[in-house]
């Protein structure tokens, strides 16, 4: 039964589509006023029968977009009620700013302006217990005050987290008042204490929450006018796949869930190659972002900041609106094909953080752009063929050596070659850096790990950063270019639950836990079960998160009952810092199920037929390398097949990617397409 | 613009440089989630450097810009000492310490060193500094409080060896433990810095061995090289030459001690020179060298370019003169602990009014000048915060309500938190309406922080400013309203505080903080009538302040729409 997975980005969206036949992919440019027509679109391109299509999958980076106004959807009006006293606790935030030394710094603009935000006399304390009773008046007066056809009501009260009885009453009142109204719960979508973010989420959810409903109904209307019936997944920003209604329950946690699809493909592609331990590498028009999974399973993070700027690698705290849900852990670097190069005032040379985008887009596209980009240094070293994205894009040389010869004049490089070298040099140890943030500062062993490479610029440039990092192997999958969207049809069910405890080991009984992780079991179960998936898909994982007491940052470890616990937590604490402390207290800090839905993946239809033919029709090329042109050879990738090897120097084209193979690299093609390259 | 001369070594010097950098911000990464103390690991209160063999700085990972510059200062004041105490430093050796008057800021921040050899050469240093919770001294978080002098504030340790030939001394780790409050976290964070130091050092061997020593050693050389032509480039580019001058106070007791900074600009070239500041005092406002390079510094990269890099090239660019036995570079046995949170502020604001003149359209009015630092403490317990302000109106748009400014950018602790870690509740956190300045471009909001405590005999010290004092506006632009920080009674006795304080409360007493607005910029006639409205309609201006400075006039037509949440 045909399958598709869709990805729509900010630039392009993505179709992979799976039948009987085999895969067929399409890239189509994302029309920012109707994203939904750019997914019907490219399913024309691959002659996808909507009427057999049992599954279609979806991942967008379109929560941001939605939010900036990028995607032209009406945005709603929230109103938010909070304690009275603490209405503007969402525009302090936590009163740090975004940049440290530049003057001009400002805030992101509260989501919610002052005048829409109503303190509601009543408060409870941490315990939970009423200090000052509800005004359910006041309430009432504001809901019809405010009451209208396209409003949300959001509610995030004190300590609501240890007792949601205030905000309960809160939205009983809302809405006999306004029964059209939304209303968003800080105790439903995020009950744990932190009043700045909690409130954060609840308000993102707020602002999502008719603008994905009106992008997901416009979507389904627009595949069931041409008879699809099938079943409709959303993938969230940890990885996993959920259905559409908890998309619009809570839309915060399906943010940025393109990247992450990536990161996911990677595990579960690598997987299917028998390697455990990857890092992914997705490297686009802008951007280059890195992700790291261990035993099968991506790291993630708790906290996520929308529209956040990057800075080193890292999310810049206080640079967007923080959310609180797991999200897949990328460190991404401004180093893209289309980054720009530049040398600044002390004559050194940088890299980004602009870019040529993709228009005019590199001075090698011939389309009017001058700078020289991290494309048109890879053109001027001959590491890219004549033409790119099966001829869409023809590659002029002569235009990457005139932009790159005024690079070298301003940074007094001898050549444009030079220059180039030093800028793909410089750009490689800016993407090692985002390497490195997701494996060395993890404590995971970059040369244990294999390489996954992607998007249309990784493979031209992974193995160098392997090499940069230790890294020891380079996976290549077919269909580099979008590989994100096949990531999506070889996806889980995933719903992952946290309780905090905050106690010192030894004042845990395994009973206490064990209570503890029965009742999150059970609500994962559930939760799965409404999902449609059925229990004996359902595999459980339990895992403690644990740290010194005193220490911010835990680390988690898997539940093998209390007895392994503080060992195997100082094993890891000791391979990630190069220390540990037995004479100090344990904590641990939260219990945490992860649930996954195995669904059925069409793997059987990846698997090539047929073996190679000894590398298919190959040619001569010439390719500069420290300071001398040498001979390199170029293969095509369709002509490669299983069993077939390739030996750098070279290029592999594919046809929406390049892979590059310095001398003294080799790589073979697998069963399934793959090219696994020996750095 | 300077060129630099034709690349002998094409983009290794590039690649090198960056390396190092990113190195030293995996030291940072390690110290930060390895640390116990809460002002390292939440409020990111530390420095990590890679040195050249001769000590200049050459890569920094800074949090906060109080180490800016103070890291190389003190860095090498460190080296200076132990060659002067014969203290040398083999292979494997960790050097410890937080002498304010060599290291350079308060005795709260430890700093540790280590020599990177490589066969058997030595090739760099890396560095760490952290602020520790408890140093010791009169008061818990040893800043502050009644002191006249250094040993007041806490240990003081001169360049020792903590770690010697790779073994670690358990005997100067005791030694600190038995003279702080918290000697669990003393060591924890050391032991944090240690393993911070040997990430460093580990990057820095990977550079030697896969570029060799010397391709290493002139990368070293040709970063500061790098530094200094971009400095100087950059005061090029602005083509002024002249000085002004810039005056501002600190409150201290009943009176005023003043800060002076001359600031000049001379074709490549500035020098900054704190010539009539007033003399040293008895009180723990003074401010180490290396503080006053760091804000100096802070001020004038905000202003001329805050993407500067930052090495030890700048001090080829910009001088600093700081005559002795000041407020901005006293002598022993002087106290310092504040000076790094309060006088530091003041220290930017003197340089940004002098500046001001000289780079009117860049220079924002005074933002509040304070970091508004309450300590809080009872029977067994005691916290710490520090609450934002409002920044100056900005010759392009307002000022910010409530953030931090200039030398501070510590994060708040949430409401819940500490409701649920102490005896406290929370009354009041908002933006306090009306207190920017009025300007064409107002003055950002300053916040209002009220908590009543639930138990008796709890102490509470504020460390302060701009009570008396507003923060100052310009190009016709008003200042802002000036701090509050006061003690409402449980019997509503309203007590008014000084600056600088510490108080007594029993259970259901309440302290209010209310800090200050940043000044105005430019003049408030000029502000555009809608935007008047807008800050009006969100109460962010009084009505009163609207008609008195901003020539507000409301019409029947555009009467304002009073359905708001407050």
């Amino acid at each position: 039964m045909p399958r598709a997975g869709v990805d729509v980005g900010g630039t392009f969206t993505d179709v992979v589509y799976v039948d009987r036949g085999g895969i067929r992919i399409s890239k189509v440019l994302t029309r920012p006023r109707e994203p939904w027509k750019s997914v019907v679109e490219a399913l024309d391109n691959v002659n996808a029968d909507l009427r057999q299509l049992r599954e279609l999958v979806t991942a967008t980076t379109l929560g941001t977009n939605l939010l900036f106004g990028q995607v032209h959807l009406e945005k709603p009006k929230v109103v938010l009620l909070t304690n009275q006293g603490f209405e503007d606790v969402i525009e302090i935030g936590r009163q740090n700013r975004p940049s440290l030394y530049d003057p001009y710094f400002n805030k992101p603009e509260p989501l919610v302006p002052r005048t829409l935000r109503y303190g509601v006399p009543g408060r409870l304390n941490y315990r939970g217990e009423e200090v000052e009773a509800l005004d359910i008046r006041y309430v009432r007066t504001v809901a019809g005050r405010e009451c209208g056809d396209n409003v949300v009501f959001a509610v995030s009260l004190l300590h609501s987290y240890a007792n949601p009885r205030h905000e309960i009453m809160v939205a009983e009142a809302i809405r006999d008042e306004c029964p059209q109204a939304q209303v968003v719960l800080s105790s439903d979508v995020d009950p744990r204490p932190g009043e700045y973010e909690r409130t954060s989420t609840t308000v993102v959810n707020a602002v999502l929450k008719p603008l994905l409903s009106q992008y997901i109904e416009a979507l389904r209307r627009s595949l069931e006018s041409r008879g699809f019936h099938g079943k409709l997944l959303v993938m969230k920003s940890d990885g996993g796949l959920a259905t559409p209604e908890e998309a619009l329950r809570v839309p915060a946690a399906f943010i940025e869930s393109g990247p992450a699809a990536g990161v996911v493909a990677s595990a579960t592609y690598s997987r299917l190659l028998g390697v455990e331990n990857v890092v992914s590498f997705d490297m686009g028009g802008t951007t280059a972002k890195a992700g790291s999974v261990v035993n099968g399973r991506p790291y993630y993070t708790e906290v996520y900041e929308v529209g956040g700027k990057v800075h080193m690698g890292r999310l810049v705290r206080g640079s967007g609106y923080p959310v609180r849900y797991p999200f897949i852990d990328l460190a991404e670097v401004s180093a893209g094909g289309g980054t720009i190069a530049w040398v600044d005032r002390g004559g050194a040379l940088r890299i980004g953080p602009l870019s040529a985008g993709a228009d005019p887009g590199p001075a090698c596209y011939g389309r009017g752009g001058s700078e020289p980009t991290i494309t048109d240094a890879n053109a001027v070293l001959g590491r890219l063929p004549e033409e790119l994205a099966g001829g869409l894009v023809k590659i002029s040389r002569e235009l990457a050596i005139k932009a790159l010869e005024s690079l070298a004049r301003k940074a007094g490089f001898t050549s444009p070659f030079e220059a180039a070298q030093a800028v793909v040099d410089l750009a490689n140890t800016v993407m090692a850096r985002a390497v490195r943030l997701v494996t060395v500062e993890r404590g995971l062993d970059p040369s244990e790990m294999s390489m996954v490479a992607f998007g249309g610029a990784g493979p031209l440039h992974a193995v160098d950063i392997a090499r940069e990092v230790g890294v020891r192997e380079v996976i290549v999958p077919p269909y580099p270019g979008v590989f994100s969207a096949l990531g999506l049809l070889l996806s889980d069910y995933k719903k992952i639950l946290v309780a905090p405890i905050n106690m010192e080991l030894d004042e845990v009984s395994e009973e206490y836990l064990d209570e503890v992780f029965a009742g999150l079991e059970a609500e994962a179960l559930e939760a799965m079960d409404s999902m449609g998936v059925e229990k004996d898909r359902v595999v459980l994982a339990r895992s403690l998160e644990m740290r010194y007491k005193g220490q911010l940052e835990s680390i988690e470890i898997p539940y093998r009952g209390l007895g392994e616990a503080r060992s195997l937590f100082e094993t890891l604490f000791e391979s990630r810092y190069g220390f540990y402390s037995p004479e100090d207290p344990v904590e641990i800090a939260a219990a945490r199920v992860e649930a996954i839905g195995v669904t059925e993946k069409p793997l059987s239809l990846l698997k090539k037929k047929g073996s190679g033919g000894g590398g298919g029709p190959t040619r001569s090329i010439r390719i500069y390398l420290s300071g001398e042109w040498v001979d390199a050879t170029l293969y095509k990738a369709e002509a490669l097949g299983p069993g077939d090897s390739v030996e750098g120097p070279a290029l592999v084209v594919f046809k929406d990617s390049t892979l590059y193979l310095p001398p003294g690299s080799k790589g073979s093609v697998g069963d399934y397409g793959e090219i696994r390259v020996k750095v | 613009m300077e060129r630099s001369g034709l690349r002998s070594e094409g983009g290794i010097r590039d690649v090198i440089l960056h390396a190092a950098i990113f190195a030293a911000e995996e030291m940072g990464v390690v110290l930060k989630r390895t640390s116990y103390s809460p002002n390292i690991r939440d409020r990111l209160d530390f420095s990590c450097a890679i040195l050249t063999p001769d000590g200049e700085l050459v890569a920094q990972a800074e949090h906060i810009p109080v180490h800016l510059g103070s890291m190389a200062v003190g860095l090498k004041n460190v080296m200076r000492e132990a060659e002067r105490l014969g203290l040398s430093m083999e292979e494997g050796d960790v050097v410890i310490v937080n002498d304010p008057y060599i290291a350079g800021t308060h005795l709260n921040d430890i700093m540790l060193i280590k020599p990177v050899y490589y066969l058997g050469r030595l090739i760099a240093f890396v560095a760490n500094k952290a602020h520790h919770v408890d140093v010791g001294g009169q008061v818990p978080g040893s800043i502050g409080g009644n002191v006249v002098e250094l040993v007041q504030e806490g240990i003081v340790i001169p360049p020792t060896k903590l770690v010697e030939r790779g073994r670690l001394r358990r005997d100067v780790i005791r030694l600190l433990q038995a003279n702080v409050r918290t000697p669990r976290y003393v060591s924890g964070d050391l032991k944090a810095q240690l393993a911070s130091l040997n990430v460093g050092e580990v990057a820095v061997r990977k550079l030697a061995e896969k570029y060799g020593v010397s391709t290493l050693l002139d990368t070293w050389s040709w970063a500061l090289d790098y530094v200094e032509a971009y400095t100087r480039n950059t005061v090029r580019e602005l083509g002024i030459e002249g000085s002004a001058t810039g005056e501002d106070y600190l409150e201290l007791g009943d009176g005023l001690v003043r800060i002076r900074a001359r600031v000049s600009f001379r074709r490549d070239s500035v020098k900054v020179d704190f010539e009539g500041t007033s003399p040293q005092v008895d009180a723990p406002i003074n401010a180490v060298f290396g503080v006053t390079v760091a804000a100096t510094l802070f001020a004038l990269k905000s202003i001329l370019d805050p993407e500067m890099p930052m090495n030890g090239g700048f001090e080829r660019v910009i001088e600093i003169r700081a005559p002795k036995g000041t407020l901005v570079n006293p002598v022993r046995p002087a106290p310092v602990s504040a000076g790094n949170v309060e006088t530091s502020q003041r220290i930017v604001d003197a340089v940004y009014k002098a500046l001001a003149q000289l780079l009117p359209s860049k220079v924002p009015a005074a933002s509040c000048g304070s970091m508004n630092n309450v300590a809080v403490g009872g029977r067994g317990w005691a916290f710490y915060e520090t609450i934002a302000c409002g920044s100056g109106g900005r010759p392009c748009c307002d000022g910010v309500d409530g953030v931090h400014t200039n030398m501070t950018n510590t994060m708040n602790t949430p409401i819940e938190v500490l409701e649920s870690s102490y005896p406290v509740l929370f009354i009041q956190y908002k933006l306090r309406d009306g207190s920017g300045g009025p300007g064409r471009y107002r003055g950002g909001l300053g916040v209002i922080r009220a908590f009543a405590v639930l138990e008796d005999n709890v102490r509470v010290t504020i460390t302060g400013e701009r009570v008396k004092l507003r923060p100052w506006g310009l190009q016709g632009g008003l200042p802002g309203e000036p701090a509050e920080y006061l003690v409402v009674r449980g019997d509503g006795r309203v007590e008014k505080l000084p600056s600088k304080a510490t108080v007594s409360l029993n259970s259901g007493d309440m302290i209010v903080i209310k800090t200050a607005g940043g000044g105005g910029w430019g003049d408030p006639r000029l502000r555009p009538k809608s935007l008047v409205e807008k800050d009006l309609r969100e109460g962010r201006v009084t009505l009163e302040q609207a008609s008195k400075y901003y020539g507000y006039k409301p019409s029947q037509k555009n009467r304002l729409d009073e359905r708001r949440g407050y």
